[in-house]
């Protein structure tokens, strides 16, 4: 419902509008408040009572009256069996003598005992079991680390002795002028052009070059293919 | 239903002599009934902490037309003995499942549904007799209803 308030006076009327700013809300909530006497139109209004068949009325009545009776007795039943259980439960009081619990607790340490040897004997068995496989595993690795030293010794020596046999064509400071000597009565020129049919065409710095005539770079690549 | 589920045990804090009553805790939702059957406090509002719940009602029957109801017979053997109240909706039902006497109320939908029953079936009839008597009465010229 929206409602507008204008004035003091409406404000005065209806306390459920509180609204400083606007003067316009909504009431969603609006009943006659208490103090306020009958509503005119329902002065003298008697509200009609439902008809009652009095034969269901009557049997409504017997029921019930059987119903209670039945109820208070198996209310009362339960009751005694509360009673009883609360009586013979031990959930909130203690039933065994200092003897017996300290006779109780004794044997639980000797159960405890007794699983507690149980389990140091597996422990036992299995830490043996486990250090002898590390141990394995220990000779296992030395032996192969052994085995892969061995190869790369073996694999370096081969390379220093291969590169002792070509250390024999080294030059060196004692044959440095007879190599000199050597590369200078024989030039090679590699700036050479070549076909298919393996002939060498030299350049115009090496002269020109005479089909037909193999080289004797042209020999050896047909020597060797 | 802003407080959050509670456990099964309930969490409801009572006074040891105050009014305790079986009754049903609405936990479904809109236009979903669902109850659970909780002790509590008579005095207390429906979505107030349990003291303990002890079942629960599906009123709507599900996929093979069964109502499915759960108790935990134990304890409501145990808080009726403690003197726990009961709701009539409860009593009822723990009267179907035979801890308790029938409840009246169930006699009574009982033999209003039959005769509700009868009085359409005794409707059906009647318009039926009517529908095949309409002819006849027309070719007759008088008319009884």
């Amino acid at each position: 419902m929206l409602r507008h308030v204008v004035g003091q006076s409406a404000r005065i009327l209806d306390t459920n509008l509180v609204c400083a700013s606007t003067n316009l809300q909504f009431v969603r909530w609006r009943r006659k408040p208490r103090w306020l006497p009958v509503a005119k139109s329902k002065r003298f209004l008697v509200p009609e009572r439902k008809p009652q068949d009095s034969d269901e009325r009557l049997e409504l009545l017997r029921l019930h009256n059987n119903y209670r009776t039945q109820l208070r007795s198996v209310t009362s039943y339960l009751m005694k069996e509360a009673e009883v259980n609360r009586k013979t439960s031990t959930a909130d009081h203690l039933v065994l003598t200092p003897e017996q619990e300290e006779a109780e607790f004794q044997k639980c340490v000797a159960e405890n005992e007794a699983w507690n040897a149980k389990i140091a004997q597996e422990r036992e068995a299995r830490l043996q079991k486990e250090a002898a496989e590390r141990e394995a595993y220990v000779a296992r690795k030395l032996e192969e680390a052994r085995i892969k030293q061995e190869e790369e010794r073996e694999r370096i020596e081969e390379i220093v002795r291969l590169e002792k046999e070509r250390s024999r064509s080294y030059i060196t400071k004692e044959n440095l002028d007879a190599a000199i000597d050597h590369a200078l009565a024989n030039p090679v020129d590699h700036n050479f052009a070549i076909d298919l049919q393996g002939n060498i065409y030299r350049g115009r710095d090496a002269g020109p070059s005479k089909p037909g005539e193999k080289s004797a770079e042209q020999a050896a690549l047909t020597s060797g293919s | 239903m802003s407080i959050p589920l509670a456990l099964a045990s309930g969490t409801g804090r009572f006074y040891k002599h105050s009014a305790k009553i079986i009754r049903f805790a609405r936990h479904g939702c809109t236009n979903r009934p669902f109850f659970h059957i909780v002790v509590m406090e008579r005095r207390k509002a429906q979505h107030q902490p349990v003291i303990e719940q002890l079942g629960t009602y599906d009123p709507f029957p599900n996929e093979h037309e069964e109502h499915l109801v759960a108790f935990n017979f134990e304890r409501i053997r145990y808080w009726l003995g403690n003197g726990a109240h009961l709701s009539t909706p409860v009593a009822e039902l723990l009267g179907i499942a035979g801890l308790l006497p029938i409840h009246p109320r169930t006699y009574m939908t009982a033999w209003r549904n039959r005769r509700a029953a009868e009085e359409a079936a005794a409707k059906a009839s009647e318009s039926g007799a009517d529908a095949n008597k309409a002819p006849e009465s027309k070719e007759g010229g008088s008319g009884t209803s």
